[in-house]
């Protein structure tokens, strides 16, 4: 499929950490197609599962119940999601749908570009429960609109792992009196990403949670860019995100909260958290808060660091490799990020591509490794 | 066991050790007495391979190793076992995973199985309960929210699962109350208290040595030992100070 592409430039505030340099040629590119073997992608959660491959739904190795393929009612001024039209999935629930159990949703891509739209709505009091995997190459965009009438629940987890290209995606939603929207989202491969998100906490009582673990390694860049707008009291908003840099990666998150005039008594939280895993890695950190109510809790942390050089060393004294030592702090930085995943099965899933993600990582033997750093002088 | 000659130590390029000479045996148990800024703490990062840590002259020989060619891990794997000061705080890492790995990455150094989850498991439980810490607390995060003595306590569990040669205790008694100190002594007599095995006590009171019986103390001043003696050494330590005897 090709575009016409107009990208927003690093000039423009909201992506001057994005390099999109690489989308113009994906977008020109042709998937290489052929057998793709999803065997191992799938994680198992027992619900409908859904596989699109460049895009395309393939419905002989999907089980989609409650769920709809055909044109969505989804459209964005947003300059990647407007990009993103056609057929796509559909998700609509009411109270008193049938049990689903998780929703699977895999996308894989040969290269090339794909952009597939999805809506997601649900009744009042409905549940559901949508893990989502990128894996492969080429570009894959995504814009999903989700409503949430009152008192309903999404939980969703998205897993990043295709082994290069780019990733981008766009949310909108809108979550009405006491429904609660958690997105939790990993990025354990090897591929450029932009995470991106508008969530209007539109209702009394809404919850509202969006973060994740980034981990990048080699030239890779991660970013996201995610808003949430309290428009009504009472509500409650977490963003929790964990980026990591090894190499001369780079990790940007840019979180924003806004709190409406007539928004009292919004309970906000922010805790953006960088870890370099070499000097020449970056992680850029954007807590931007913008408060028009006067009662109103915000908390909001962002620090940058490296491994706590005591704690590496107290791990190897006791008899842990430095490899080993330096791959459970990391593990342990990002697991508060991953434990907000409901699925049990997924947040193992998701857990271990964590942990191979930071395997895969070399043991530092430059002089970029913080051991070698405090010696001799 | 240890045959330290000579050694000279610096610290962000400040001399701390200044030609210490100390021989330790296997059955044997040692104490080292002395001031504030004696370099007590100095020797046990140096020992232990602490980046930053750096010998500058003498030599520093365990088991017939070259302690100086050995990273921290690798000391760890032959015997070498480092009680804290101040234990180090972990937000993430469980104690009893911690201590698995550690346990199994120095088995494979020496050529030795792994412990499954399950043996592991009963051996973990076994060393805390001896020590009186709650089993339950192996499940929480490396130290976070221990009191002081339950993170000596702590120590003394990981050296029991472990199981070293050579213990080097740094102030294992600070913080400590008198509960907390019977049971770390009784901990160090049972673990180490062996023909094979041998400890290097660094303390700057007389008290943890009522409960763990030295063979030999020493004095540490100035970079150097500069008295060595009996048990009896340290309660004339006690009764004069350390100004009388450094002197």
């Amino acid at each position: 499929m090709t575009v016409a592409l107009a990208l927003p430039s690093a000039r423009d505030e909201a992506w001057r950490w994005s390099d999109l340099s690489a989308l113009p040629a994906f977008a020109d590119a042709e998937p290489r197609g052929g057998v793709v073997d999803v065997h191992d992608l799938w994680i198992g959660c027992g619900g409908p599962r859904l596989l699109f491959v460049d895009g395309r739904f393939e419905p002989a190795l999907s089980d989609i119940r409650p769920l709809a393929i055909g044109p969505v009612a989804a459209a964005s001024a947003h300059p990647l999601g407007s990009l993103v039209t056609g057929d796509g999935w559909t998700l609509e629930l009411a109270i008193d749908h049938a049990p689903v159990g998780t929703i699977e949703i895999l996308h894989v891509g040969t290269g090339g570009s794909s952009h597939l739209p999805a809506r997601i709505a649900l009744g009042e009091g409905a549940q559901a429960s949508i893990v989502e995997t990128y894996a492969g190459e080429g570009w894959a965009n995504r814009l999903t609109r989700i409503d949430l009438a009152p008192h309903a629940r999404l939980m969703r987890a998205i897993r990043l792992v295709q082994h290069s290209g780019f990733v981008s995606t766009r949310d909108e939603a809108e979550i009405a009196t006491g429904a609660s929207l958690v997105t939790t989202i990993l990025g354990a491969g090897g591929a450029d990403s932009r995470i991106d998100a508008q969530l209007e906490s539109a209702g009394p009582g809404a919850f509202v949670e969006f973060g994740g673990a980034l981990l990048a390694r080699g030239q890779q860049r991660h970013e996201a860019a995610v808003a949430v707008r309290h428009a009504a009291p009472g509500g409650s908003s977490r963003q929790l995100w964990r980026a990591v840099a090894d190499d001369r990666a780079t990790v940007s998150l840019a979180a924003r909260v806004e709190v409406a005039r007539d928004a009292q008594q919004t309970d906000g939280e922010q805790s953006l958290r960088g870890l370099l895993l070499k000097r020449a890695a970056t992680v850029n950190l954007k807590p931007e808060l913008e408060i028009f109510a006067d009662d109103v809790k915000c908390a909001h942390g962002a620090t940058v660091g490296e491994l706590d050089r005591q704690a590496l060393f107290y791990l190897e004294s006791r008899g842990l490799l430095p490899a080993q030592a330096r791959a459970l702090l990391t593990r342990a930085f990002v697991a508060d990020a991953l434990d907000r995943i409901g699925e049990e099965r997924a947040r193992e899933v998701f857990a271990d591509a964590a942990a191979q993600w930071l395997d895969a990582s070399p043991l530092p033997t430059g002089e970029g490794g913080p051991r070698r750093e405090t010696v001799g002088g | 066991m240890l045959q330290i000659s000579n050694l000279h130590a610096e610290v962000d390029g400040k001399q701390i050790l200044k030609g210490l000479d100390l021989a330790v045996n296997a059955g044997e148990v040692h104490a080292i007495m002395g001031p504030n800024g004696a370099g007590k703490s100095t020797l046990a990062y140096v020992l232990a391979g602490r980046p930053g840590y750096e010998v500058t002259d003498g030599t520093l020989n365990f088991l017939n190793f070259d302690l100086a060619e050995l990273a921290p891990h690798e000391r760890a794997a032959n015997g070498l076992f480092l009680g804290f000061q101040y234990p180090v705080e972990i937000p993430g890492v469980s104690n009893l995973q911690f201590l698995r790995e550690a346990l199994n990455a120095q088995r494979r150094g020496r050529g030795e199985e792994p412990l499954s989850g399950a043996e592991f498991l009963k051996l973990a439980r076994a060393q805390a309960a001896s020590l009186g810490l709650d089993p339950e607390m192996l499940k929480r995060p490396v130290n976070v929210g221990f009191s002081g003595g339950e993170k000596k306590r702590a120590e003394m569990v990981q050296m029991g699962i472990i199981d070293p040669k050579l213990a080097i205790l740094d102030e294992t008694d600070s913080g400590l109350d008198i509960d907390a100190l019977k049971a770390v002594g009784a901990g160090i007599n049972t673990i180490m208290r062996r023909p094979d095995k041998a400890v290097l006590l660094i303390t700057h009171y007389q008290r943890l040595l009522d409960y763990v019986q030295p063979d030999f103390v020493h004095v540490l001043a100035g970079g150097r030992i500069v008295r060595s003696g009996g048990a009896e050494l340290a309660h004339e330590l006690e009764r004069e100070g350390y100004g009388a005897i450094a002197a």
